[in-house]
């Protein structure tokens, strides 16, 4: 996904992505993002206990703890809620 | 809730696409109207200056076709830019049949904001140039349909050509509608996806919360 996003919103992407061992190139395509950003998105998840690091031989996947559940399911409540009043806009 | 929010983010996404194809059709139409009555001018204008037939040139009309086939390109442009983006979404919608997973849902919701936000200056500018478009086209009808006009102390007269007047004129009547009705289609869209972002920054604070950013 590219385009302008919030952080929020790229937080969620990376924690929906990383349910499922993740490489970090494989987060940073499928998010649209650059390595540099890439690392302080993923640095700041680790901190806060969101993803863990997992090792998988020689290489170094993330994936999403318990605790992403309850950030992700918000997210998504919030903004599934912005389409809960009848259609503002149509023809 | 979800199928609600599936229901009504499908029929937004769906009245939005309608919007942009009728711009394209419209934006298409004004600058072809535009080029032919340049191309027609510019004809006149050799004519006037190489030959002996007395053939005049309107500057007045020329000008008018000129800004119509410029405004054309330029909403043209700008439509197929804001089109591409939601026929992607709205395609993506479509694949995924009836059944929507929330995940996906959400995921087609952040593209759209995602996809206003690199957009909505040139929304705001759409809006502009879909007024400018049919005032246009409107005057080039009815400069391109009067074959006299006159203005003296006893007032103004000025004759028509009868066989060009009813195609132009239902021509730029409609060109002019759409690029009215366009621009408040236009106009609301953008108020309601930028209410849309005004929810999204008020609830970011319970985000931040939950993501414990304040006590980084």
């Amino acid at each position: 996904m590219s385009g302008r996003r919030t952080a929020f919103e790229i937080y969620w992407e990376i924690l929906v992505f990383c349910r499922t061992p993740q490489s970090f190139t494989g987060i940073i395509n499928r998010c649209d993002l650059n390595s540099k950003t890439g690392q302080e998105y993923l640095r700041f998840l680790v901190e806060k206990g969101y993803i863990v690091e997992v090792a998988e031989g020689d290489k170094t996947r993330y994936l999403a703890t318990e605790r992403a559940g309850e950030y992700t399911a918000l997210f998504s409540s919030l903004y599934r809620k912005l389409f809960d009043a009848p259609p503002r806009f149509k023809l | 809730m979800h199928e609600s929010a599936l229901v009504r983010f499908r029929s937004e996404i769906r009245h939005f696409y309608i919007v942009t194809v009728a711009n394209i059709i419209f934006a298409a139409v004004v600058m072809a109207f535009g080029i032919s009555v340049i191309v027609g001018e510019a004809v006149s204008m050799y004519e006037t200056f190489s030959t002996a037939l007395y053939v005049l040139y309107s500057p007045v009309v020329l000008f008018i076709a000129l800004v119509a086939a410029l405004t054309g390109i330029r909403w043209l442009l700008t439509s197929v830019r804001v089109f591409e983006g939601v026929e992607a979404i709205k395609d993506d919608l479509n694949g995924m049949g009836g059944e929507v997973p929330d995940e996906a849902l959400t995921r087609l919701i952040v593209r759209m904001l995602s996809h206003y936000r690199d957009n909505r200056a040139t929304i705001r500018t759409m809006i502009l140039v879909c007024t400018l478009g049919g005032v246009c086209s409107f005057l080039l009808g009815v400069a391109v349909s009067l074959e006299h006009l006159s203005i003296s102390a006893d007032g103004i007269s000025f004759t028509i050509n009868n066989y060009l007047v009813i195609p132009f004129m239902l021509l730029t009547l409609g060109v002019a509608l759409v690029s009215l009705a366009s621009s408040y289609y236009f106009s609301r869209f953008a108020n309601v996806w930028d209410e849309r972002l005004d929810e999204i920054e008020e609830s970011e604070a319970l985000l931040k919360e939950t993501l414990e950013m304040d006590r980084r």
